[in-house]
């Protein structure tokens, strides 16, 4: 089977637009936590939020319908600065295009007529009027980068929550490996800083509703952590096979050696507290690259700040890198970033890229006291190197489905 | 067949033909057609008289063992769980296969929350101008949803229902929202049995078009033809070696061959549609489903993602 190279990368994120500022934000452990000013959120119990500070330079159709569905936008960009790095310029039957998300955006103010929600008088607007249609399916960012760079193979969006766009580099990186395509362009995108998004997760109690640590307030492992912050952004990589790509003369940035991805199969928002789930897949992953827990030299860990899931994938971490863990330096990048859910997996395997380049480890500003049973090998200051080969990094999301990815230095 | 093979052992329909796999395909052999109606939360509006696909009645506590995980599920995660566990009851791959050693590969069609809880929402939202105002959403509209709201609309919910009531925990995917999406989802499925990845797959998925607000979208958007109509659905495929199909004397009922995708420009197609109405992520799978029960080639599909989708099946000699 052949080696996979990632030759492209584009990011979005709430700590930098563009792949220079975010891994110079990450490297510093600059955060891009504040106050929710995407729309008015201030009779909502959860007011902060890592929001993307610099709005990508968008073509105009693609803008518009960013305007009302930002992560759109967001997935376009940087799916732009990933095949400009890669050297593509069309989408051809050789290329798969995969990239996941989570939640349709349902704009609600369009439903309202005459004062009152009509769904049916909704669907008669004028498909001519800026405002466009309720509802906006999540494979409209495919469709809009196939506008413009012509129609791939396959394009698939992938809905897996939280380990979708894990699940897309995952899948991205097999289809490459096995000869299936020639390229694949994959990665996850997300926004749900908006009424829904933020009250839907609100009811769920998955939010920390503190802001007494300002930027800092999105604590993975900590004992004073509250839950999570949501973030918004995209990350998309093009894999190609490392022979191709290193005869091309093209710039290697990783490669992705190990996949594997699983179900808890025990509840819809709590991971299965013995964390067997996220064990299978981080076992999977170093089973698919053929490596041992040995091998492994940085983990960006899924670490959301929840009370529950940060203790889970702790224990799952010490259980898999049994003898290991105590050296294996750990990132919680969400600290600065927030949750990007659907896009969180991409980003954080852009994240591990600032290690494996660079000899940088994102440094976990807010950890000030690791929480009994989040014993892991934290890294708080932002001058750690890293002088190792793999990296694993972890994605879990809503529903049960997990997923780890691999990534290998390329000399 | 060779022991190689890629094959059909489970079958698990929820369509506006019948409410399980043999009614299904008794109905499709019958050449009997859904029963339509207009939908009453559209009364009053431009699509008062659109007509829409009519579920048969199904009792789904029962199907699913009692009421407790029910209140968790949209009308797609319900009809979905439904279809799976008929499935894998006729397969018994639960009791052959190791949980771990199961994938779920799957579509799910656009999000469709319960009309009735949302306009709730939105209406505690209205102010005095008559505009919705994201003050009064976080300040009243809020406190009216059901905690449960958000299971009901993320994309991913209804497989990871299955996989949670069935307790499936292997590899998995899970694309949105048309019929190619689901399609490369059985695509998937079908070659991780074939390089051992898993040793079972549960390939299918779920849809609920004739949702009020989603069929509002699919006319505002000219996603649905004026002469098609919607169906709510459900399909759900066992698939597996014919080794361990052989090994345990389960039986087959087809060999699956291939599953080919092509991007085509024809306009959307659907041989299911003018019988059994649109069901648009659903309909790779319920095709399938039908054919491996009632034999005959299967027609080509064109979605709504200007996908083209063959799905090419072999029927044992002895069927």
């Amino acid at each position: 089977m052949r080696r996979v190279a990632i030759t492209g990368f584009g990011v979005v994120s709430p700590v930098g637009t563009g792949k220079a500022g975010f891994w110079a934000s990450l490297k510093d452990g600059v955060s891009g936590i504040g106050r929710i000013t995407r729309f008015d959120a201030e009779t909502f119990s959860v007011r902060l939020a890592g929001e993307v500070k610099d709005s990508p330079h968008l073509p105009p159709d693609v803008d518009a319908f960013a305007r009302r569905d930002p992560k759109v936008g967001f997935a376009f960009a940087a799916f732009a600065e990933a095949v400009g790095q890669a050297g593509i310029s069309r989408l051809d039957s050789r290329t798969l295009l995969h990239i996941g998300t989570s939640l349709e955006t349902y704009d609600l103010r369009l439903v309202v007529r005459d004062g009152r929600a009509d769904f049916g008088a909704a669907a008669g607007f004028d498909p001519g009027t800026e405002d466009g249609p309720v509802q906006i399916p999540l494979d409209k960012a495919a469709r809009l980068i196939e506008g413009r760079y012509g129609r791939p193979g396959r394009s698939l969006t992938n809905c897996s929550a939280c380990a979708a766009g894990a699940q897309a580099i995952g899948h991205g990186f097999q289809a490459v490996r096995s000869g299936l395509f020639e390229t694949a362009v994959c990665g996850g995108f997300d926004s749900m800083i908006n009424p829904l998004g933020v009250g839907g997760f609100q009811l769920l109690g998955a939010l920390s509703v503190e802001e007494g640590h300002g930027p800092l307030s999105c604590r993975p492992f900590d004992a004073g952590r509250t839950g999570a912050v949501l973030g918004e952004g995209a990350a998309v990589f093009v894999l190609e096979p490392l022979e191709k790509a290193l005869a091309e003369g093209k710039d290697i940035l990783a490669e992705v050696v190990g996949y594997g991805s699983s179900l808890d199969a025990y509840s819809l928002s709590a991971p299965d507290p013995d964390g067997s789930g996220a064990e299978r897949a981080m076992r999977a992953a170093l089973a698919d690259a053929g490596l041992s827990p040995a091998d492994i030299s940085h983990i960006n860990t899924h670490g959301t700040g929840t009370q529950l899931n940060d203790e889970v994938e702790a224990t799952a971490i010490r259980r898999v890198f049994d003898g290991h863990w105590e050296r294996i330096p750990v990132a919680a990048t969400k600290s600065v970033t927030g949750h990007l859910i659907a896009a969180s997996g991409a980003v954080e395997t852009g994240a591990c890229l600032l290690p494996l380049l660079f000899g940088h480890l994102p440094p976990n500003p807010a950890l000030e006291r690791v929480a009994r049973g989040c014993e892991l090998h934290h890294v708080t200051e932002s001058d750690r190197m890293f002088n190792g080969r793999y990296a694993l990094t972890n994605s879990f999301g809503f529903g049960g489905q997990n997923a780890a990815l691999v990534l290998g230095r390329v000399d | 067949m060779r022991p190689s093979d890629v094959v059909i052992t489970g079958v698990g329909l929820v369509t506006s033909l019948g409410a399980t796999a043999a009614e299904t395909a008794g109905a499709w052999l019958d050449r009997r057609t859904a029963s339509i109606a207009a939908l009453p939360e559209l009364a009053g509006t431009p699509l008062e008289s659109a007509p829409a696909a009519l579920l048969p009645e199904f009792d789904a506590a029962g199907r699913l063992g009692g009421r407790r995980m029910i209140k968790y599920m949209s009308q797609g995660a319900l009809l979905g769980c439904m279809a799976a566990r008929e499935a894998l009851a006729m397969s018994r791959a639960s009791e052959r296969f190791l949980p771990e050693r199961i994938g779920i590969f799957a579509g799910n069609g656009l999000a469709a929350a319960n009309v009735t809880e949302v306009r709730d929402i939105i209406e505690r939202s209205i102010d005095e101008t008559g505009n919705f105002s994201d003050r009064l959403f976080g300040e009243r509209g809020i406190a009216t949803a059901n905690p449960l709201l958000s299971f009901k609309i993320l994309a991913n919910m209804p497989p990871c229902l299955v996989s949670i009531i069935e307790g499936i925990k292997g590899p998995n995917v899970i694309y949105t929202p048309w019929e190619g999406h689901t399609a490369a989802a059985m695509l998937d499925g079908m070659n991780a049995v074939a390089c051992g990845l898993v040793d079972c797959a549960l390939v299918g998925g779920a849809d609920t078009p004739s949702n009020p607000a989603t069929y509002a979208f699919l006319r505002s958007t000219g996603l649905i033809g004026a002469d098609d109509f919607p169906a709510a659905g459900a399909g759900y495929i066992v698939i597996e070696k014919a080794e361990t199909a052989a090994s345990s004397g389960t039986k087959i009922l087809a060999r699956l061959d291939t599953i080919e995708m092509s991007a085509s420009t024809r306009p959307a197609s659907d041989p299911l549609s003018s019988r059994l109405g649109r069901t648009y992520a659903a309909s790779p799978a319920i095709l399938m489903g039908i054919h491996a029960l009632a034999g005959g080639d299967v027609p080509p599909l064109t979605g709504a993602d200007g996908q083209d989708v063959r799905i090419s099946l072999t029927y044992p000699e002895a069927r």
